[in-house]
């Protein structure tokens, strides 16, 4: 066991875990947030995906020392107290999820690829989205709903400094 | 008093382009719903109205991506005349109210979900909105024709009418005998567009599945399994297991080892320190290969059961033109792995999980710990991914046994490996192809399939659960065995198929020795229309026709599928590809919808590049459109990932892949452009969550062979 503090979802945050353990586990079964996903505990398939300052990472496969002293961004963390983020929107008007399991994970590394890249081409979309499976097959929808986020007038960007959402104007 | 569904419908007749419908009151003295709450209006298992004037409605059959929760609340919501969104839903418990009118069961599968509700839910909206405004007109003193519900406010010419008083009055008014159903012509929400209702928490990550259910002090089990079907447990060791921090147990359950936790890490870490000798069973030695080579003797040797026969034999006239077809096994690979919450309470033992069949966990978990139906209390969630893999509880049936076992709650996760080494797979299966052709013209065509059978397993689990406990367990299995030559799964789609020839026959020969086997959407169809419509190509190209008109020559041209092929061959501009690409046509009937899909390919060295797939859709009316639209590009997805890249393999009788690596999944970069067009219906709906498989696969192979001259009938496809 060992102490180790971290900022989640702009809050700084101490525990007191065996450091190997994957940031996963911390997440859905110390600190009880079940948004980021458990699908295959070797980083294949996506649906953990969380950012580390801004980045996504697979935390079923991140071991939680690793994240010390550095920011951490959940699904829970992406939209303001008034409204979803310009990702979430997009995927809630194209009706992009149907079981909705690996959306979290999907979600998670739109909005960095986004953060990136405001306004992605099918390549770049291609590229930073090869490594979230969905067995429900909304691929089409995710393009879509990608190019729609970047269309939408702001769209949230996390600060790798803080790890808080800060609002951009994007052209 | 509940309304007994059967004979909910006494009789129907339209009236101005309305539907009335006759209500029979029957079922007093029945098993009380478990949701009832003596305060609401509650005239069916389905609805109910609360004092304060929230609508409630019982979802009966399981949201795992399909969309169900939004057609259903859509279909009352029809009838209340109010936005679904304004409808609260609740997960089910079982009640026999529930039950499908075709499977006798409350289960969601066979895509029936939308088509077995769709007279029920919107009469019980009719039903409740009838009480309401009946209640309403006395309270007020006036007919009721003049009471309005108008998006949640019941009104009268005299002002509003609090629901606490309408609600408590209409709970005593008698039912009225008939009940008029909205004209189509005044749908305010079926068949228009909208946004699912469960759109926003899963993209917030509120949703709640099963695994994100929390209850206090609650254990994490993982399993140590023997990996050889049919094996057993000879010997372990679990000191090291044991003396893992945070580990409480190690637990022998059914030959295999349940580790209990704190929390999934500690579990797993645990689990992976247990030394363990395995007994390899009655499968040793045998691998897929045994198997396939098994199929095609039996396919050889046996005659089978014959399923179908049209025409005289002695019409099959001309030379024999026979081709053989194989499929592997494959697994679901649901994205949430199968898991359970299981706590021992005073009222029994209480699940949190998702699965297809409510029925099904109440009485196979209640046989497997020896307590009564009714204290065993499923609380569904909402399902990450089912696709037929869920309609068998044995997750839910292990997790109950552990927590008993345990004394503690505990949280049983199934592992990404146990999920894809311990499925209920898509049944291997083999299929002869045979037709006889005279002077250019097909005069024939017979198919013989050589599969195990889902029956012989499925059948037991079934009466295990709904017959009397004293039944001897030998008794469940022998109806199984007597059933399984006769499963119709292996023929659907091969029988009765919709092309005219002069003769026609399909016969079954079972497979006896097996892997576990399961309900894999679209089930049998999954493999037959690969073989059917594979097949047709060939015959097409051997009577050098184009693979469209030879299809159209031996339809009904009034027929659905003659429609949708006109339609998608339309669509998809058939016949001219853009320069590099080639295309191929199917189409199948499942689930009573009809789809008929173009796929365009490309062929770089042995890669099989999908561009983009057309697809055409009767399904007849589309209660959610895009709702429609989207079962089909997922369809074609997962249909895709089948015939591109799915193969389940079994070496001594175990399975070879454990992961995505090595049981791959389409990925976004692989997804086509898909285009769908769904045939204007008013009728009824039929199902929309399986049939956009069955097409794509031969398609594909279909196209495949038009790019390389290269007939795969195999899959996955393989270019050699």
């Amino acid at each position: 066991m060992a102490k180790l503090g971290f900022t989640l979802n702009g809050q700084p945050l101490e525990v007191d875990v065996d450091p190997s353990m994957p940031l996963l586990w911390l997440i859905r079964d110390e600190l009880a947030m079940t948004g980021t996903k458990f699908g295959c505990g070797l980083g294949l398939c996506g649906a953990c995906t969380v950012h580390l300052n801004g980045s996504p990472i697979r935390s079923c496969s991140f071991p939680v020392q690793a994240a010390a002293g550095q920011a951490i961004t959940t699904i829970e963390g992406i939209a303001s107290d008034s409204a979803l983020h310009p990702v979430q929107q997009a995927w809630k008007e194209l009706n992009v999820a149907q079981c909705g399991y690996c959306q979290s994970g999907q979600i998670m590394s739109a909005v960095a690829l986004l953060a990136s890249q405001p306004n992605p081409s099918d390549a770049e979309i291609d590229a930073a989205m090869a490594g979230n499976i969905c067995r429900c097959g909304t691929y089409p929808r995710i393009r879509r709903a990608i190019h729609r986020a970047a269309s939408l007038a702001a769209v949230q960007v996390f600060d790798p400094g803080t790890g808080t959402a800060v609002q951009q104007e994007v052209v | 008093m509940t309304l007994n569904r059967r004979n909910f419908l006494k009789g129907t007749a339209i009236t101005a382009g309305a539907l009335v419908v006759g209500v029979t009151m029957t079922g007093c003295g029945r098993m009380p719903l478990p949701h009832r709450n003596a305060e609401d209006l509650q005239p069916s298992a389905y609805l109910q109205v609360t004092p304060d004037g929230r609508f409630i409605l019982q979802l009966a059959k399981v949201e795992m991506g399909q969309g169900t929760l939004t057609g259903m609340a859509t279909l009352v919501a029809e009838e209340l005349n109010m936005p679904p969104s304004m409808i609260v839903v609740e997960h089910a418990r079982y009640h026999p109210d529930f039950a499908d009118p075709e499977f006798y069961a409350m289960i969601t599968g066979g895509s029936s979900s939308l088509r077995t509700s769709f007279e029920p839910l919107r009469e019980a909206g009719a039903m409740v909105s009838a009480l309401l405004k009946q209640a309403a007109a006395q309270l007020h003193g006036i007919a009721a024709t003049e009471v309005a519900l108008i998006d949640g406010v019941l009104s009268s010419p005299k002002g509003t009418v609090p629901y606490a008083e309408a609600v408590s009055l209409a709970r005593t008014l008698p039912r009225p005998e008939s009940l008029t159903l909205r004209a189509p012509s005044e749908y305010r929400f079926i068949g228009k567009k909208m946004t699912r209702l469960d759109g926003e928490e899963k993209v917030t990550g509120a949703a709640q599945y099963g695994l994100d259910i929390q209850y206090p002090n609650t254990l994490t089990a993982v399993m140590v399994r023997c990996p050889h079907f049919g094996g057993s447990l000879e010997s372990y060791d679990a000191q090291a297991a044991l003396a893992t921090k945070g580990v409480s147990q190690v637990l022998e359950i059914d030959g295999a080892l349940a580790v209990v936790a704190k929390g999934y890490w500690a579990a797993r870490q645990a689990a992976n320190k247990i030394k363990v000798t395995w007994k390899a069973g009655p499968l040793e030695g045998v691998d897929s290969a045994a198997l396939r080579a098994e199929r095609h003797r039996l396919a050889d040797s046996e005659p089978g059961k014959n399923v179908e026969e049209r025409g005289s034999a002695e019409l099959a006239r001309g030379e024999r033109f026979e081709q053989r077809y194989d499929v592997p096994l494959l697994a679901h690979a649901t994205m949430e792995p199968p898991n359970a919450l299981a706590v021992r309470t005073e009222r029994g033992m209480e699940i949190w999980s998702g699965c297809q069949s409510q029925q099904f966990v109440q009485g196979m978990v209640a046989d497997a710990l020896g307590i009564s139906e009714d204290q065993v209390i499923l609380h569904n969630q909402l399902l990450g991914g089912g696709f037929g893999r869920k309609i068998v509880p044995d997750y839910i049936v292990e997790a109950a046994k552990i927590a008993q076992r345990s004394g503690a709650p505990i949280r049983l996760v199934w592992s990404r490996e146990d999920d894809i080494r311990h499925d209920l797979y898509r049944p291997c299966a083999t299929a002869l192809m045979t037709a006889t052709i005279d002077n250019g013209k097909v005069t024939s065509l017979q198919s013989k399939a050589v599969a195990p059978s889902i029956f012989g397993q499925f059948i037991p689990l079934m009466t295990q659960s709904f017959m009397p406990r004293w039944v001897p367990d030998a008794t469940h299995s022998t109806i199984g065995g007597l059933a399984a030559p006769s499963d119709p799964s292996a023929t659907e789609g091969l029988a009765k198929q919709p092309y005219q020839f002069d003769y026609q026959r399909a016969d079954y020969v079972m497979q006896k020795r097996t892997a576990p086997l399961g309900y894999w959407r679209s089930v049998g169809h999954s493999q037959n229309a690969f073989f059917m419509e594979s097949f047709i190509d060939e015959l097409a190209h051997k009577v050098k026709k184009n693979p469209l008109d030879f299809r159209l020559g031996q339809l009904d041209e009034d027929s659905r599928y003659a429609k949708v092929l006109k339609l998608v061959a339309d669509k998809a501009d058939w016949g001219n590809p853009p320069a590099g690409q080639y295309q191929g046509i199917a189409v199948h009937e499942s689930f009573r919808t009809v789809v008929a899909q173009v796929v365009n390919v490309s062929v770089e060295g042995k890669t099989i590049r999908v561009h983009k797939v057309v697809c055409a859709v009767d399904c007849g009316l589309a209660v959610n459109p895009d709702m429609v639209v989207a079962q089909m590009e997922g369809g074609i997805v997962f249909g895709l990932t089948a015939a591109l890249k799915g193969e389940i393999t079994l070496k001594d009788g175990a399975v070879e892949q454990s992961n995505f690596h090595d049981y791959q999944m389409l990925r976004l970069p692989e997804s086509p452009d898909i285009e769908v067009y769904v045939l204007p219906a008013q009728d009824r709906p039929s199902g929309v969550g399986e049939p956009a498989v069955p097409p794509v696969a031969p398609a594909l192979a279909n196209a495949v062979f038009a790019a390389t001259g290269q007939r795969l009938r195999e899959l996955p496809l393989r270019l050699v």
